[in-house]
């Protein structure tokens, strides 16, 4: 417990003056400085946020451990990267074919005819699986990506998968 | 209206300004909203000592919870406070139930406690940032937490956003309320701290 200075009271009741505001600013540029808000964290919401308002299925991933390599370095070559819903297992393989680019390929059960939608930060890309459920994305820019995979029947929902860092 | 003097805007009152539109089904300025809240929503978390990672679950959970439940929010202008509420409500549950960090609900006016996981020798190189470093450590930790999350906000919202964090009426705006007042007694009294 320490004691309250004499005019601490006097000082609690003033207004808040231009000293004030510039105190409140510096701590504002130590804490933005010192504790930022992480990178990409923005994106990810935003990113979240548009795909929250499709009403999807959500897929779950199976191999999550597999992720956390995708992009750090001396990755391997190729990640595989399994999700599954009620309706739907997707496994994807993806392929490093450049510093900022990838290649995927999919496979979808049951996925004859199914459309793929790639949502990136840069837009999205849309392949249809042949007959097998296989599907490829020849070139996909690195950073968060989603899958969107949808049946032939249109009655049924999306089905949605995590954001995964490709 | 050429003449007319627009009005100050603050944090709260942008930000109310985009949820707005956005409910009238401009879609992207929630794009925009999430730009200009999540900094605040960010130290809000990592006040009440959640991890980064932990911290950045909360913050993006509150969004989704707020998109999932816009127009139950009937006043515009209150989306500033309702994120931080949420925030801080949620940081409070998490860790609770995770029992591995621990929350606060800003009772306690009498700990101080070195602020969370934070690279002090970085600031300390700093001259001027590490002193002010080392007399927000002297304060209460609710009071480092006021003031770390009003420092995002505009003066005229410090009364809200207190209120948001569930501080008593009055610790701050308009007056400067204790916990400035601490702070700049302190500061006052450090003969090496020169107000800019």
């Amino acid at each position: 417990m320490t004691n309250p200075r004499p005019d601490e009271t006097a000082l609690a009741a003033g207004s808040i003056d231009a000293v004030d505001v510039a105190t409140l600013q510096r701590i504002e540029a130590l804490y933005g400085q010192l504790d930022p808000v992480p990178a990409g964290l923005i994106d990810r919401i935003q990113f979240g946020i548009t795909l929250d308002a499709l009403h999807a299925e959500i897929a779950e991933l199976q191999r999550s451990a597999d992720l956390v390599g995708v992009r750090s370095e001396g990755a391997a070559d190729a990640q595989t990267v399994t999700f599954t819903s009620a309706r739907l297992t997707t496994m994807v393989t993806i392929s490093r074919i450049s510093a900022d680019a990838v290649r995927i390929d999919g496979w979808a059960v049951p996925g004859a005819g199914v459309t793929v939608d790639l949502r990136t930060q840069g837009g999205t890309q849309t392949v249809v699986a042949d007959d097998d459920g296989r599907f490829v994305f020849e070139s996909v820019p690195a950073g968060m990506a989603q899958f969107v995979l949808r049946g032939t029947d249109q009655a049924d929902p999306p089905v949605l998968t995590p954001s995964i860092e490709l | 209206m050429i003449d007319a003097e627009p009005l100050r805007e603050t944090l709260a009152s942008k930000a109310a300004g985009l949820f707005r539109a956005y409910r009238t089904g401009d879609e992207a300025r929630m794009g925009e909203l999430v730009g200009l809240l999540t900094p605040i929503l960010w130290h809000t978390a990592r006040a009440q000592r959640l991890d980064r990672e932990t911290a950045e679950d909360v913050v993006q959970s509150a969004w989704l919870v707020l998109v999932r439940n816009a127009d139950s929010i009937s006043d515009p202008q209150a989306v500033l406070g309702w994120l931080i509420t949420t925030v801080r409500r949620e940081s409070w549950r998490v860790a609770k139930r995770d029992g591995r960090t621990q929350a606060t609900e800003f009772e306690d006016d009498d700990v101080v406690a070195p602020l969370a996981d934070l690279p002090e020798e970085r600031v300390l190189a700093d001259d001027s940032a590490g002193r002010l470093w080392q007399h927000l450590a002297r304060l209460p930790e609710r009071c480092q937490a006021l003031l770390r999350v009003i420092a995002f906000a505009d003066r005229p919202d410090y009364a809200a956003v207190a209120e948001a964090l569930g501080m008593p009426v009055g610790s701050i705006g308009p007056t400067r309320g204790r916990c400035l007042a601490k702070l700049r007694a302190q500061l006052t009294e450090d003969p090496t701290w020169e107000n800019s």
